[in-house]
């Protein structure tokens, strides 16, 4: 009685048109395959054979590692900033700890070509991936 | 003119108002002041209705802008509200029961 005689007939908005709470570590894990792929992809060069075409592989390849650790940092930053929320850090207390460290892997990556740090990469973009949904269920 | 009885969706009142409050929006008496939540049409898409809080009284309409600057599309984006797309002053939350009150025009 009182819904139906006092129901709105028009809804307002109040809200912005980007859509919110799109958020998805996925990118974050692909970037940091990427890394741990090319590191792989640079160690399997002939390092004795370094003609032109060689080199221009290398450093192809190099560039990718560079763009992917940015990228890698990018997502992870927003799903830090933005998604995550007080709450969750109640729930997760080392939540910072774990982004910290993933985004200095990150640098770490673009700074060497070690298969042993783009495998850590890798574990603490999952750990992150696997926080974040948890707080989906 | 008669009240607009209007259902909210969205973040950018928080915590004014809420998503699923419904309010009662009266027609206006008298120009918009600052501060005052005003439901306007979108100037960008006429249908859509939007409810804002003005910032600032211009000579031809208002600057709105959503309480929650970060969870809002507003003047920022598509300028002043012209005064003839201000449809009415949002004065009353009605439902749910436990949100019934007046809002405030901070």
């Amino acid at each position: 009685m009182f819904g139906r005689l006092l129901k709105p007939r028009v809804t307002a908005y109040a809200h912005c048109d980007i859509p919110c709470g799109i958020y998805d570590p996925t990118p974050a894990k692909i970037a940091a395959d990427t890394v741990a792929k090319m590191v792989e992809k640079i160690n399997a060069l002939d390092k004795s054979a370094m003609d032109f075409n060689n080199r221009n592989n290398f450093v192809r390849m190099v560039t990718v590692k560079e763009q992917h650790a940015e990228i890698c940092k990018k997502e992870l930053q927003v799903l830090w900033s933005d998604y995550f929320k007080p709450e969750h850090l109640e729930k997760y207390p080392k939540l910072h700890d774990m982004f910290w460290k993933a985004l200095k892997l990150a640098s770490k990556n673009k700074q060497n070509v070690d298969a042993a740090a783009a495998g850590e990469l890798q574990a603490a973009v999952k750990e992150i991936a696997d926080m974040f949904w948890a707080t989906k269920k | 003119m008669r009240p607009w009885r209007v259902a909210v969706s969205g973040q950018s009142m928080e915590p004014a108002l809420r998503e699923g409050d419904w309010v009662l929006v009266l027609p206006p008496r008298r120009t918009p002041r600052a501060g005052d939540v005003v439901l306007v049409r979108d100037p960008r898409e006429r249908s859509r209705l939007l409810l804002k809080r003005v910032a600032e009284v211009k000579d031809h309409g208002v600057v709105v802008a959503g309480d929650r600057s970060d969870h809002s599309t507003d003047s920022r984006h598509f300028g002043v509200v012209p005064l003839s797309l201000v449809l009415g002053r949002a004065a009353l939350r009605y439902a749910p029961f436990r949100r019934f009150g007046l809002i405030p025009d901070a």
